[in-house]
């Protein structure tokens, strides 16, 4: 009897989710017992990673990280890998500062369509900022040959500094108590509502209303995230660009041979990444980060470096973006949640983002393989 | 005949789409023998001989060496059997000499040899086993050829007892082919043994000792090569279609006077900053075929992607339909409405991650907005029925066929394409005798019915002659005629070649 590895000769229709689901089972066993080893009860870190899925904190993450991952899913679709999302994110809240406190500053005397003209406003200057960010690591890799690996990882910094720079002096705040940040966005502008639950006692019943109060709450999100969802499904399935994009990813030289610049794709492609990113920056200044601290790059929550980990996990697979939003999402939770249960300090988030990787990696050859037993 | 050195017992594979590449075929290799594999395009010719080598794994199935069961499942464990491929495209890196190229996969020398030792040691090796090949000389400097006796060196100097030839021989001129030949009948006679996989039913005729013919997936028969028919093979290997195949002259198209395609002393550089074409004047007229003979690697290619707008144009002029088109890039061309076979199928032709509908919506649609799906599965469709594509459907992808039908997918998405122009460089390669006679028909058909211009550039002076109204030949980067092809001869044709 000896076991052969042959490839698939047709997909798995479970394969994709089932991989990700045993890769979670299988880093979170493997964490449990790393943990033991140091003298933690597994059954604790279990139950504290298993509780992190299912609380309502991962809502905001999953919907922003849904935003973000189905941006960069188009730049990855062509092989071009635009690891500046963080960087496309901060550069896209600089219109948004502008307009807000300084062109459009709320006021009592303000017309009530103003919030809605304002607020349409970023959200269209923030995609645009996003989309240039975008566009100029497509320029230098297309005109000028420049690997956009590190012009995008680089482009973060120059964003972080270059908000920071704003931050120092003109959005430097006038009612901040001291502080180096900018003003507080208006309420007026703020996208989210705000609902109160009573509670009835029972922890079951509460912590489902609880998930419905986070769900209207970040409402706006969850539509901006179907939009998003929408568009890069659009883009991908019915227009030449998307197609282009795919192909740019698999085979270049055919596609300059059938007379497509491929040059062009290559800037569209980073620049609808960038816009994208920037629609999601829009609704997270918007909706919950409503004002920059300086220095941003100590702030930061790094929903750009997330947003990486949730296009790889869902293996450029649109569909499984929203799943790979939630576990990347649950995992920082989940870190957060270990150490406030006792289970170790950010050594133990990263142990348990390592493992659950580490399976991932080693368990993704299942998608197009599979292990026969051989007598 | 002597004893079984191999046997492949009951060997079942399946691609990606359910595709089924081989059906439970059993199989022998003699030692000392020659066996040629024969089939249609998809029938797992070279699905079986990778198996062999270690570069696909079998569903199902074992392989016996000497009455041993063993497990091949990469090259170098086929290699430490004594098994060698030698493939269509040789895998020679061009920036090295022979001697590094070959050096790469001995094991006889350790990294702290020098390359000189290496390379008087292929100098003695390439002596013993009569094939001339310089060993200082940079691949990039070699013919086609010449490559192709590196790879048989290769093979000799891994002490291959079984070489395979998956097409290896097919791009070879005629007498080249006959030394290779020669050369496999003496490995034979010493104790080797060869499988050769060919389209060409008469050259296994004449070298194998043995003919396995496949048909779609299935073992159909293994006649001695002695006794063997072409009729009956042609029939075993195609069925009723066999009747389609010919190689008569195509009916004469009757050209109009409107030049479609010109060149005025085109100068074309090479990948290695040489000048690959050398001053040459072309012309073809609307409703023309002019087929281009020549070695592979005479300037054929770099002359075909400068007309179509891949490769820059360092002197001289191109005009499509009277247009200057010159260095004006491939999206102008294209408009005009030229097809284009190229040379490279799988990296210029087609994107074998893609599905055969995205394939085409890339060349008909790339100017929309959104595309039409449903007019591109309806074109789809319907070349893969004319075509008889043996792929599941328009969205399966393209990495799923076989070879023959990869360019199946290629030659008819751009001979549907071309309005006024079209460039196609082998347009039948890998392609079996049924496949190839339906393209080349095709061909002649667009330029009689539509006036559509051709350019044929191929290695196969059998498919110039049948196709072309004008002939020219191409040699280190010249351009020689045009001469009638009632009128040229086929030897003078022949001599050009190689002079």
């Amino acid at each position: 009897m000896r076991f052969i590895v042959v490839r698939r000769t047709r997909s798995h229709p479970y394969i994709r989710p089932l991989v990700i689901v045993l890769s979670l089972l299988t880093g979170m066993m493997l964490v449990a017992i790393l943990l033991t080893l140091i003298g933690a009860h597994p059954l604790a870190t279990i139950v504290a990673i298993a509780y992190s899925f299912i609380t309502p904190q991962v809502v905001k993450d999953m919907v922003l990280l849904t935003m973000l991952g189905c941006a960069l899913l188009i730049s990855f679709k062509g092989a071009l890998w635009n690891v500046g999302a963080e960087g496309q994110l901060y550069t896209a809240i600089i219109p948004i500062v502008w307009i807000t406190l300084y062109v459009a500053p709320w006021s009592a005397s303000s017309p009530p369509y103003q919030s809605i003209l304002v607020t349409l406003a970023s959200i269209t200057a923030a995609a645009i900022f996003g989309a240039m960010w975008g566009a100029i690591a497509g320029v230098l890799r297309a005109y000028v040959g420049i690997d956009e690996v590190p012009v995008t990882l680089i482009m973060n910094y120059i964003a972080y500094y270059l908000v920071n720079l704003l931050i120092l002096g003109p959005f430097r705040g006038r009612y901040v108590y001291g502080y180096i940040r900018t003003d507080d966005l208006p309420d007026a502008y703020k996208l989210n509502i705000n609902v109160v639950m009573q509670r009835t006692g029972n922890a079951f019943i509460d912590g489902f209303l609880e998930f419905i109060r986070v769900i209207v709450y970040y409402a706006y999100w969850v539509l901006a995230a179907i939009l998003v969802a929408l568009l890069t499904w659009i883009v991908f399935n019915h227009t030449s660009i998307g197609l282009k994009i795919k192909i740019l990813g698999s085979n270049p030289e055919f596609l300059k041979a059938v007379g497509v610049d491929v040059r062009r794709t290559i800037v569209m492609a980073l620049t609808l990444s960038g816009l994208l990113v920037g629609i999601a920056s829009a609704t997270y200044y918007l909706g919950d980060l409503t004002r920059l601290t300086y220095p941003i790059q100590a702030q930061t929550a790094g929903y750009g470096y997330l947003a990486i980990l949730v296009a790889w996990l869902s293996m450029l697979e649109l569909q499984l973006i929203p799943i790979s939003a939630y576990i990347v999402s649950s995992l920082r939770n989940a870190g957060r949640n270990m150490q406030i249960f006792g289970l170790g300090g950010l050594e133990s988030t990263l142990i348990l983002l390592g493992s659950i990787l580490l399976t991932y990696s080693t368990l993704r050859f299942l998608t197009e393989y599979e292990v026969r037993v051989v007598k | 005949m002597s004893d079984e050195y191999i046997v492949l017992k009951e060997i079942s594979k399946k691609f990606a789409g359910g595709v089924v590449a081989l059906d439970k075929v059993t199989i022998s290799i003699r030692t000392g023998e020659v066996l040629a594999l024969l089939g249609e395009n998809g029938a797992g010719k070279s699905t079986l001989v990778k198996i062999l080598y270690g570069l696909y794994s079998a569903d199902e199935g074992s392989i016996y060496i000497n009455g041993r069961r063993v497990d091949i499942s990469n090259p170098s464990e086929a290699i430490r059997h004594g098994i060698v491929m030698v493939s269509q495209h040789p895998q020679l890196i061009d920036a090295l000499s022979v001697a590094e190229n070959l050096a790469l996969g001995l094991r006889t020398f350790s990294v702290l040899t020098s390359i000189k030792r290496i390379s008087n040691f292929i100098l003695e090796k390439s002596r013993e086993f009569g094939v001339r090949v310089d060993p200082w000389e940079k691949a990039w400097r070699l013919t086609y050829t010449q490559k192709q006796l590196v790879e048989m060196l290769r093979a000799m100097l891994l002490n291959a007892r079984v070489i395979l030839l998956d097409e290896a021989l097919t791009y070879l001129p005629l007498e080249e082919k006959k030394k290779f030949y020669k050369f496999i009948k003496e490995f034979a006679e010493k104790g080797g043994s060869a499988v050769i996989i060919t389209h060409k039913i008469p050259e296994a005729l004449h070298v194998a000792d043995r003919i396995a013919i496949l048909r779609r997936g299935k073992l159909v028969g293994i006649i001695e090569g002695g006794r063997a028919r072409i009729e009956d093979v042609r029939k075993m290997m195609f069925g009723e279609s066999a009747v389609e195949i010919t190689y008569e002259r195509l009916p004469a198209s009757q050209p109009r006077e409107r030049s479609v395609i010109e060149t005025q002393d085109l100068w074309v550089t090479g990948d290695f900053g040489e000048d690959a074409v050398r001053g040459v004047n072309l012309r073809v007229r609307e409703g023309e075929v002019v087929g281009i003979a020549g070695i592979v690697g005479n300037g054929q290619r770099e002359l075909t992607q400068a007309l179509i707008g891949l490769r820059k144009v360092s002197r001289g002029r191109i005009f499509i339909g009277e247009i200057d088109v010159t260095n004006r890039g491939v999206h102008v061309v294209r408009e005009m409405g030229v097809g284009y076979i190229p040379d490279s199928p799988l990296a210029f032709g087609i994107s074998i991650d893609n599905s055969m509908a995205e394939n085409i919506a890339a060349l008909y649609q790339r100017k929309s907005m959104l595309i039409d799906w449903s007019k591109i599965r309806e074109m789809a469709s319907s070349l893969i029925e004319a075509y008889k594509i043996m792929i599941p459907d328009a969205n399966s992808l393209i990495k799923v066929l076989s070879g023959g039908n990869i360019m199946k997918a290629v030659v008819s998405k751009e001979i549907n394409y071309c309005k006024i122009a079209l460039i196609a460089h082998n347009p039948t390669r890998a392609l079996d005798e049924v496949s190839a006679a339906m393209v080349r028909k095709s061909i002649k058909e667009r330029a009689i019915n539509d006036g559509v211009a051709v350019l044929m550039v191929s290695e196969d002076l059998d498919e110039i002659y049948q196709v072309s109204d004008s002939i020219y030949v191409m040699n280190s980067g010249k351009l020689y005629g045009p001469f009638p092809p009632d009128e040229a001869e086929r030897s003078k044709v022949e001599h050009l070649m190689v002079i």
